[in-house]
C-alpha cells in the first residue's frame, strides 16, 4: 500500500484542505469525503497532470439528503483507483463538466443532468441521455424522493400525491 | 435520408431498429460520397430504471436483479456484485467456490466471444464462419446449461459462494467441450491470420489507436487490440484469478482484425484457465453464510467481462436495503471512441465498426426483467417446456400439439 499512502500524502501537501478528508480504503483504493465545488475544481486537474490519473471510468451520482454528491471514479496506470467526491447543495446543482479533461464522461455527466437535476455547465450538447424524449421536466426518478409508482407511463407525468390532493381540491 | 443544402453531404439515420446488430442503437451517419464524415451515437432505448429498483429490494433480489443487466455476460455483473458485498461484509468465499466463479466466468467468455466471431462473420458476408462458430457455441452452452441449469442467466452466484457444485459427470463434459474447441479455435485463429478475404475486409478498418484508446478509455479486447494490456484478471486478480496463471493477450493492429485476433487467442487461453481449474479443482464447502443486514461502506468492485472491465459501485447504509449501486458495464466506456472509429471510414464497413467493439446495448442501458414469483424450484428441460406450454395457454395460444425431439447433450 507504499504507492497508495505516497499519492494520498503529495495530495494533503498540496492541498491542505484534504487532510483527514482521504484515505486509502484497501490496497488500490483511495477514497476523497466529499469536497465542494471550488475544492474539486483544483484537485482534478492536478491528479490528471501531476499524478496520472489520466482514465475517468464513471461518475456516480448520489442523493444524499440536502446535497447531490458525485462521485469520480479515476485510475491511473497501475490499477491504482481514486474516488474523487464532490458535493453541492439540491437548490443550487452546479458542478462543472471535466469533458475537457476526461471526455470520456460525456454520457456519464448527461446522465447526471437526465436522472439527478444536476445543472453541468460547459457539457456540450443538449440530447437527453437515457431517459426518452417528452419525460416530464424536473422530474428526476434518481432522487430517493422520487417514487415510481407516481410516474405514469401512458401519460408520460409523474404524479405525487401533494399535486393529486390539489388536483382533487379544484375539481371540488 | 437527408440531403443538405450547398455540399454533397448526406444523413443517413442507421437504427434504432436493428444497426448492425439485434439491439436498439442510433447511429446518425454523415457522407460525403461513401466516406463517413461525422457520426452522432443515440443510446438509451434499453433504459429501464434498473438501479432505481435495485433501491428498494433487500440484497439476495437484487442480486437477480443485476444478474439481468445483460443477457450475455450475466455471470460477471453478479459476480463483481457478490464481490462487492462479500468486500463490505467481510466474507470470503471457500476456495471451491472461487473455483467455480472462475470455471463459468471463461465458459460465459468462450461463448460471448463465440457468438461475436459468428455475427462478425455474418457483418462481413461470411456466414460459412457464422454457422461453424454459433454451432461451437451451442456446446458451450449445452455444458453451461448442465452446470447451471440455463444457457444464459446462470443464478449460480450468491453472497458468499457459489448455489451449485461441479460433479464428476460435468467436468468431464467440461473437458470434452475444451478439447474440442481448442482444434476448432485454432482454425479460426490460423484463419484470421492468414486468410485474405478476412484480412481484405477487417484489416485496417475501425483502426482506434493506443493514445485514442487511453484517451477515450477504451476497455477489454478493445484496448488491447490497440497494445494496451489491461485485464482486471491480471491488474487486480479476484475470485480464483489469484491463483490461476492468466497469460495476457495483445496485438498491435488497432483495427477490427486486430480485436479479432485478440478474442480467439483469449479463447484459447480461456480453455487453458478451465483446464487449470478442472486439474486444480479444490474440494469443501460451496458457501459461507452471509448476513443479511450489510454493513454500512462503500466498494468498488471490478471484474474482467468479456468485452472488458466491468465496475460496480455499491453503497450500504447498514440495512438490508442498499442505498447505491451503478454498475459500468463494458460497452458504456467503449461507446466513446465509437465516433473516432467510424468518422474516415466507408459506409459498407460501419456495421462490422459497430459490431467489432461487441457492444451490449443493455449493459450500457442496463435494461431490467423482473419476475416476482416467490416460489423456488429446480426445473428439469421436460418441466421447463410443460411450464411454458401451461403459461402461454393462459394466454390463449395452445402449443402442446409441438413434437420436441428428446433433448441431449450435443458433445
Amino acid at each position: 500500500m507504499q504507492a497508495e499512502q505516497k499519492i494520498v500524502a503529495q495530495l494533503v501537501k498540496k492541498f491542505a484542505f484534504l487532510q483527514e478528508r482521504i484515505f486509502v480504503q484497501r490496497q488500490k483504493r483511495i477514497f476523497t469525503l466529499p469536497l465542494v465545488k471550488e475544492e474539486f475544481e483544483q484537485v482534478l486537474p492536478y491528479l490528471h497532470a501531476e499524478l496520472g490519473f489520466a482514465k475517468a471510468s464513471l461518475v456516480v451520482g448520489t442523493d444524499d439528503g440536502d446535497d447531490l454528491g458525485f462521485i469520480y471514479i479515476l485510475s491511473n496506470r497501475e490499477g491504482i483507483i481514486l474516488a474523487l467526491k464532490e458535493k453541492t447543495p439540491k437548490s443550487d446543482p452546479r458542478i462543472k463538466t471535466v469533458t475537457d479533461l476526461f471526455p470520456a464522461l460525456a454520457l456519464h455527466e448527461r446522465e447526471l443532468v437526465n436522472l439527478f437535476g444536476a445543472v453541468v455547465e460547459g457539457l456540450p450538447g443538449d440530447s437527453s441521455f437515457p431517459l426518452p424524449d417528452g419525460w416530464p421536466e424536473g422530474s428526476y426518478p434518481m432522487r430517493k424522493d422520487w417514487n415510481p409508482q407516481y410516474f405514469d407511463q401512458e401519460t408520460m407525468t409523474y404524479n405525487p400525491p401533494s399535486q393529486e390532493v390539489e388536483k382533487e381540491g379544484g375539481n371540488e | 435520408m437527408k440531403p443538405k443544402k450547398g455540399n454533397n453531404r448526406i444523413v443517413i439515420p442507421i437504427g434504432p431498429q436493428h444497426p448492425s446488430l439485434k439491439e436498439p442503437g442510433c447511429f446518425r451517419i454523415t457522407l460525403e460520397g461513401e466516406k463517413v464524415v461525422h457520426a452522432e451515437i443515440d443510446i438509451g432505448y434499453n433504459h429501464r430504471g434498473l438501479e432505481k429498483a435495485c433501491e428498494s429490494r433487500n440484497y439476495i433480489q437484487t442480486l437477480y436483479l443485476i444478474e439481468r443487466v445483460c443477457g450475455i455476460c450475466s455471470h460477471t455483473h453478479s459476480t463483481a456484485f457478490c464481490q462487492g458485498i462479500e468486500e463490505l461484509a467481510g466474507l470470503s468465499i471457500p476456495p471451491r467456490a472461487a473455483y467455480i466463479r472462475v470455471i463459468v466466468s471463461e465458459l460465459e467468455r468462450l461463448h460471448s466471444h463465440l457468438l461475436w466471431l459468428g455475427v462478425a462473420g455474418h457483418e462481413i458476408g461470411f456466414d460459412t464462419l457464422f454457422m461453424y462458430s454459433w454451432r461451437d457455441r451451442e456446446k458451450v452452452l449445452d455444458v453451461l446449461a448442465e452446470v447451471c441449469g440455463n444457457r444464459v442467466n446462470y443464478g449460480i452466484n450468491t453472497i458468499g459462494g457459489v448455489r451449485r457444485d461441479l460433479d464428476e459427470s460435468m467436468q468431464q463434459n467440461i473437458a470434452k467441450v475444451i478439447a474440442f474447441l481448442e482444434d476448432q479455435l485454432k482454425y479460426y485463429l490460423d484463419l484470421a491470420l492468414t486468410d485474405p478475404t478476412l484480412s481484405a475486409r477487417l484489416a485496417g478498418i475501425g483502426k482506434l489507436s493506443r493514445e485514442d484508446a487511453l484517451k477515450y478509455g477504451a476497455v477489454g479486447p478493445v484496448a488491447r487490440a490497440a497494445g494496451i494490456m489491461e485485464d482486471i484478471r491480471i491488474i487486480e486478480p479476484y475470485a480464483a484469478y489469484i491463483e490461476v496463471p492468466v497469460k495476457p493477450v495483445t496485438d498491435t493492429r488497432a483495427d477490427v482484425l486486430g480485436r479479432t485476433v485478440v478474442r480467439i487467442q483469449e479463447m484459447l487461453e480461456s480453455l487453458e484457465i478451465i483446464g487449470y481449474c478442472l486439474k486444480n479443482l479444490p474440494g469443501g464447502e460451496l458457501t459461507v453464510k452471509a448476513p443479511r443486514r450489510i454493513p454500512a461502506g462503500e466498494v468498488i468492485s471490478r471484474t474482467e467481462a468479456p468485452r472488458g472491465e466491468n465496475i460496480h459501485f455499491i453503497r450500504a447504509n447498514g440495512t438490508d436495503i442498499l442505498d447505491r449501486v451503478r454498475v459500468r458495464a463494458p460497452t458504456e466506456a467503449n461507446w466513446h471512441g465509437m465516433k473516432h472509429m467510424l468518422e474516415g471510414e466507408y459506409l459498407a464497413d460501419v456495421p462490422i465498426t459497430i459490431a467489432a467493439i461487441d457492444p451490449c446495448y443493455s449493459c450500457a442501458d442496463r435494461a431490467i426483467v423482473i419476475n416476482s414469483e416467490r416460489k423456488t424450484e429446480m426445473m428439469d428441460w421436460q418441466g421447463l417446456r410443460e411450464y411454458s406450454i401451461d403459461w402461454y395457454k393462459k394466454r390463449g395460444l395452445d402449443l402442446s400439439a409441438v413434437k420436441m425431439p428428446e433433448r441431449k447433450i450435443y458433445i
